[in-house]
């Protein structure tokens, strides 16, 4: 698992490789709240996510849930199909908004 | 084409990549979809933490046996860990899939979605084990 950070017009991007499971979840949230700071518009790019299983889904609520009491603002951009299907499955697509591109993310949280 | 694999793991999260590996090997010998594959992968890891972390409280010294069965149609795979009592089809409550973001509760999520991607589950307890039977059928 890997995270790069990028930025366009404003908005900070969180690019996540690799699988997210059990066995690293705590590095996943660590390295992701450290990505996200104190940012308010914030994109998770999953483009490059082989893998994610519940305990990922757990630290992704966490963060949504700390963005949002700070009123920043999160998208997710670019799930595979399995993958956009677990949060589908999951309701977390009612609670976080999913778009197809980054693009798309990007324009809805400007 | 038949396949069968038995993998034994220790009760550590560190062992779900032996878990992994196993199911992208048989998963690329039976020609599974990408789909099928991550379903699987998923089942497995849902399964075996909730045993690490909840059975056995992190015990590191027990073992989950896993049993792959492919007939080129269906998957059945087998469980059996010594974990107490478990039954993750009646004693898992449902989780919260409906309250807004501020309410909705962290976790419980891993057994619900074992439920939804799989097509048949059974459980018994049987000599002081729990045994686990899930079966998946290919589609499409």
């Amino acid at each position: 698992m890997e995270i790069n950070v990028e930025r366009e017009e404003g908005t900070m991007i969180a690019v996540v490789k690799g699988r997210v499971d059990s066995a690293n979840a705590r590095e996943f949230e660590q390295v992701l709240t450290e990505a996200i700071g104190d940012d308010h518009n914030v994109v998770i790019d999953f483009a490059g996510l082989a893998y994610i299983s519940s305990s990922g889904l757990r630290v992704l609520l966490m963060v949504a849930k700390s963005l949002r009491q700070r009123s920043a603002h999160l998208a997710l951009c670019s799930l595979s199909t399995a993958i956009r299907e677990v949060f589908e499955i999951s309701g977390f697509d009612k609670i976080i908004p999913i778009h197809d591109t980054r693009a798309e993310a990007v324009a809805a949280l400007g | 084409m038949n396949m069968n694999r038995l993998l034994r793991i220790a009760t550590d999260l560190g062992e779900l990549k032996r878990i992994h590996a196993l199911v992208e090997e048989v998963g690329k010998e039976a020609s599974w979809s990408p789909s099928f594959i991550y379903k699987v992968n998923l089942v497995l890891e849902e399964l075996a933490v909730n045993v690490i972390n909840y059975g056995h409280g992190g015990d590191p010294n027990h073992e989950i046996e896993i049993g792959l069965d492919w007939d080129g149609d269906q998957l059945t795979i087998e469980m059996v860990d010594d974990a107490p009592a478990f039954d993750p089809l009646e004693d898992a409550p449902d989780p919260d899939l409906t309250s807004a973001l501020e309410d909705r509760p962290i976790g419980g999520l891993g057994v619900y979605l074992v439920h939804k991607f799989m097509d048949d589950l059974s459980y018994r307890h049987e000599q002081g084990r729990n045994h686990l039977t899930l079966v998946k059928r290919r589609k499409g």
